[in-house]
């Protein structure tokens, strides 16, 4: 009897010594704190331009998982989900488990998160959620696992770590 | 100087930013986290590419002060490092002039900007320059009327707060993160040969 075996997301880091650039599987990363993602939240907030910061990180993100996805033949749904939950550790945003998806629908929870936690330790808790960056991460994963275009799915934070929930849960909806 | 800007760099250059079994990756007495600088990149340029005129400097204040609290806290996380310790404090003959410049080499070491500190008079001004720096990718062709450095502004002015405006506070007393101001002169985006910042006492 044959057994699969998943797939580890491999992490390639280099640094341009010429240019002084980081990448991460070829793609640029820099090194930012809790302040700096916090504030950018709290920002898009004051702006009103959460669907903003949420799009941006989709497109992104987006890009950077198809990327990875043809380039080491991640074809099985199971192991695309396996990979992108630990792209999303290995980005210090914290843990991602997809309870389920589906091509219309999905559910996603963040039994620890970067974003959430950065907002606590500098301002403790809120009475919304404030973590679109994550929301614009799991419709990028939806559209990648299923072979969809960006914005074809909705993440909405109906649980939330920064409201005081052990737990953030995201639903996901076409 | 005793500062060896290129040793720093080679050495910090390799500190890794690996999470932890909870996917946060703890350092310099914060959460680090290492996105793509795109994304960075995309936020900041539309939101102040879509403000309007008179809403512009506001937009670019709170993408600023969002550097300028993270330059300040990180930098300040930096300097009291063991990675710090190792290898730029056998090098500081003079500060905080010298730790100015360490950092520099240290925020060249992170990806944030090839920068360095060209000018400093103790406790009144800066002058930087970049070389390279992610956040003028904003601009793949011709030049941009709108200079778009707000993360090395906002680090910038820290960084002088950390070295002149008294001891380091955790809370967010604004008095000492905005103790200076950093203005962008120069812009790669906007066609020159480097970034070039001044820094000044708000």
């Amino acid at each position: 009897m044959s057994r699969v075996l998943k797939p580890e997301f491999i992490i390639e880091n280099y640094f341009d010594a010429k240019n002084k650039r980081h990448f991460l599987n070829g793609e640029q990363t820099v090194l930012h704190c809790h302040h700096y993602a916090a504030l950018y939240s709290q920002l898009a907030l004051d702006a009103d331009e959460t669907k903003l910061l949420s799009d941006v990180a989709e497109e992104t993100f987006y890009r950077t998982i198809i990327d990875y996805f043809k380039k080491h033949q991640i074809c099985r749904l199971e192991d695309r989900i396996d990979i992108v939950s630990e792209y999303y550790s290995v980005l210090g945003l914290g843990q991602l488990i997809v309870n389920f998806a589906g091509e219309d629908s999905g559910e996603v929870e963040l039994p620890v998160s970067h974003i959430d936690a950065g907002w606590r330790r500098k301002w403790g808790n809120y009475d919304k959620p404030v973590n679109y960056i994550t929301g614009g991460f799991i419709c990028a994963i939806f559209s990648a696992i299923f072979d969809k275009p960006t914005h074809y799915y909705k993440a909405i934070e109906t649980q939330s770590i920064v409201m005081g929930n052990k737990v953030s849960i995201f639903k996901v909806i076409h | 100087m005793a500062i060896d800007r290129k040793k720093i760099i080679e050495e910090m250059s390799k500190v890794s930013a690996e999470s932890n079994e909870e996917g946060i990756i703890e350092g310099f007495n914060v959460m680090v986290n290492r996105l793509p600088a795109a994304f960075w990149n995309s936020f900041a340029e539309r939101l102040s590419t879509k403000a309007s005129p008179e809403m512009l400097e506001a937009t670019e204040y709170l993408l600023v002060n969002a550097a300028q609290e993270c330059g300040y806290h990180t930098g300040y996380g930096i300097i009291t490092s063991e990675e710090w310790k190792r290898i730029v404090v056998p090098m500081i003959e003079k500060a905080p002039e010298d730790i100015l410049y360490g950092a520099y080499a240290v925020f060249t070491a992170w990806g944030w900007a090839n920068a360095e500190v060209i000018e400093l008079v103790p406790g009144e001004k800066m002058v930087v320059r970049a070389y390279n720096y992610y956040e003028s990718d904003v601009a793949k062709y011709g030049k941009s009327k709108k200079m778009s450095a707000y993360m090395i502004r906002g680090v910038s002015a820290a960084f002088m707060a950390l070295a002149y405006a008294g001891e380091y506070s955790s809370s967010n007393e604004g008095d000492r993160i905005s103790a200076f101001k950093c203005e962008q002169v120069k812009g790669i985006e906007c066609g020159d040969d480097y970034g070039e910042f001044i820094v000044t006492k708000s």
